[in-house]
């Protein structure tokens, strides 16, 4: 388990040797219950340094999907990979991902700090590997972190979470739905947070069923409806000539020629992945 | 808190031993054995161990085993835990020994605390109890030097402690099938209940099932003080005991590896 110091992941070598994608997913199929197939056939692939949009409706498959990415869900088949890793829960590889997964989780009767701690102890690392004075700052609870965590607002539980998600300096953000019920105010700073990441080096994987949020925040995105791929690649290339991300979606879902879909969904790009 | 309120259990039953009167007996186990309160601090660390061993302490385990793996999930505290490079065995393992020392502690309290107010209230003296099992007229005393007594409780305490095991390890078998704690501690003392109502002594057409329930024989401590002491019946209860934690156990770490987090 290694973590790029954050120069080399801002000044990256110039002749880098070949390495292997942050996230590789290929013909991933999970069914949830005997009627449900959450995801059906997905492959998926973020390059190095991309914002990464996962979008779709509810009930697209983004957040099993993500789920399968940290070892939380086992696929029925197909193959996720994480920088060249196998997946499986308790994979070494996880080491190198933080996540934001269906809301923040901390104990409600310990204080914001001590929950940071204890997270991080769950790592198995250093004390000295975390980052906690940046994760302080993320989190802007100034004398709230001492507080119980039961007392905290929506936004100052988020704002928690995501400290968390970064705390260890990830090379992999993987955030599920990380606007979900915010104000306005909070959801700036979940982009601002998300940006500073990028630009720390990591590599952001993030699922949103607003492709408004999808088209500002990312540089790359990956539509889903029904467990399926619908399409994916670089933002600019997938609105065209459409208004907005959303109506490029809702014209290839409304032509519902799959071949044409699955010309959008080949539409990956291998660009420089900058956001 | 709950350990504070075991503790507290055992100084009020000793204030409430204090205001009854000499001569007084309290029957114990299935015997019976007839312990007179205030003739010596051992009497209190028994009581309590009598009158918590078919509820209280089970709900006390019952609680630190259900919430273990639950509370995690209800707080979302558990996926971010299992989205870490940590296995699921060790997640589980260390949960598990939480709870476990928690639930040990417990009972240990239970007789630790009531061992210190009963020495204090009533003295360090011998322990004599009545056995009440040869006549209901005339009972056969039984007495105990401190150092057997102090020897006999640890001994009851420990095998009520290992006695709970069967309840601590149904509720933790739940605690990762739930992601509602109330629901793991609900069935662990439903279990204990289970076990009351399948007794030969309220359903004499189970009699049979009697002494193969989780928690029927918990009681068989009091032959302890039996002289000699008779321990046959309390050896079949530890290995049933050993079962029991063998089966819940096993399934709740099988589950608990194919278990997909989606809470």
């Amino acid at each position: 388990m290694t973590n790029p110091k954050p120069d080399q992941a801002q000044n990256p070598p110039q002749n880098p040797a070949p390495s292997q994608p942050p996230v590789l997913i290929e013909g991933l199929a999970k069914r949830l219950g005997r009627d449900v197939l959450a995801v059906d056939g997905l492959d998926l692939r973020v390059e190095k340094g991309q914002v990464m949009g996962l979008a779709g409706p509810n009930g697209a498959g983004k957040s099993v999907t993500l789920r399968i990415l940290l070892g939380l869900v086992r696929p029925d088949s197909g193959r996720v990979e994480v920088f060249g890793e196998r997946v499986h829960a308790g994979a070494k590889v996880l080491g190198r991902v933080g996540a934001l997964v269906d809301g923040p989780g901390f104990v409600p009767h310990l204080s914001g700090m001590v929950n940071l701690r204890l997270a991080w102890r769950m790592t198995g690392r250093p004390e000295t590997d975390a980052d906690l004075e940046r994760a302080l700052e993320i989190a802007g609870l100034g004398r709230a972190i001492d507080r119980p965590y039961k007392s905290y607002s929506h936004g100052m539980r988020y704002r928690l979470g995501l400290a968390q998600a970064l705390m260890g300096k990830p090379d992999l953000l993987v955030l599920d739905e990380p606007t979900t019920g915010l104000d306005p105010a909070h959801v700036v700073e979940i982009r601002k947070a998300i940006e500073a990441a990028s630009q720390h080096g990591a590599t952001v994987l993030f699922s949103s069923h607003q492709l408004a949020e999808v088209q500002r925040i990312c540089s790359h995105a990956a539509i889903m409806r029904d467990g399926k791929l619908v399409m994916s690649g670089q933002v600019t290339d997938l609105v065209g000539e459409h208004a907005s991300l959303e109506a490029a979606y809702l014209a290839a879902v409304e032509d519902g020629n799959t071949h044409q879909e699955g010309e959008i969904a080949g539409t990956h790009s291998q660009g420089d992945g900058s956001p | 808190m709950t350990l504070v309120a075991m503790g507290l259990f055992a100084a009020v039953l000793t204030v409430a031993l204090e205001a009854t009167g000499p001569g007084h007996t309290e029957r114990v186990g299935d015997i019976p054995l007839l312990v007179v309160p205030r003739t010596s601090g051992f009497s209190v660390p028994v009581i309590a161990l009598q009158s918590t061993m078919k509820f209280f302490l089970p709900l006390a385990v019952a609680v630190f085993a259900g919430e273990s793996v639950a509370a995690d999930a209800a707080w979302g505290t558990m996926r971010y835990a299992l989205a870490r490079p940590i296995s699921r065995t060790r997640y589980l393992i260390s949960k598990l020994v939480v709870a476990s020392v928690l639930s040990l502690l417990a009972v240990v309290l239970m007789s630790l605390v009531g061992l210190a107010v009963g020495t204090a209230a009533f003295g360090w003296h011998a322990f004599a109890a009545a056995d009440g099992s040869t006549s209901t007229v005339v009972h056969a005393v039984a007495t105990f030097a401190p150092a057997a007594s102090l020897a006999r409780i640890t001994l009851a305490t420990l095998y009520v402690a290992a006695g709970m095991t069967s309840i601590f390890a149904f509720a933790f078998l739940l605690s990762t099938l739930t992601t509602r704690p109330f629901v793991a501690v609900a069935g662990g003392v439903g279990l204990t209940l289970l076990s009351r109502v399948f007794n030969g002594d309220y359903l004499p057409g189970v009699a049979v099932l009697n002494r193969y329930m989780p928690n029927n024989d918990i009681d068989l401590w009091d032959h302890l003080f039996q002289t000699p002491a008779q321990t046959a019946g309390m050896v079949h209860f530890l290995l049933l005991q050993v079962v029991y934690v063998v089966v819940f156990l096993g399934l709740a770490w099988w589950w608990f590896l194919r278990k997909d987090v989606l809470v």
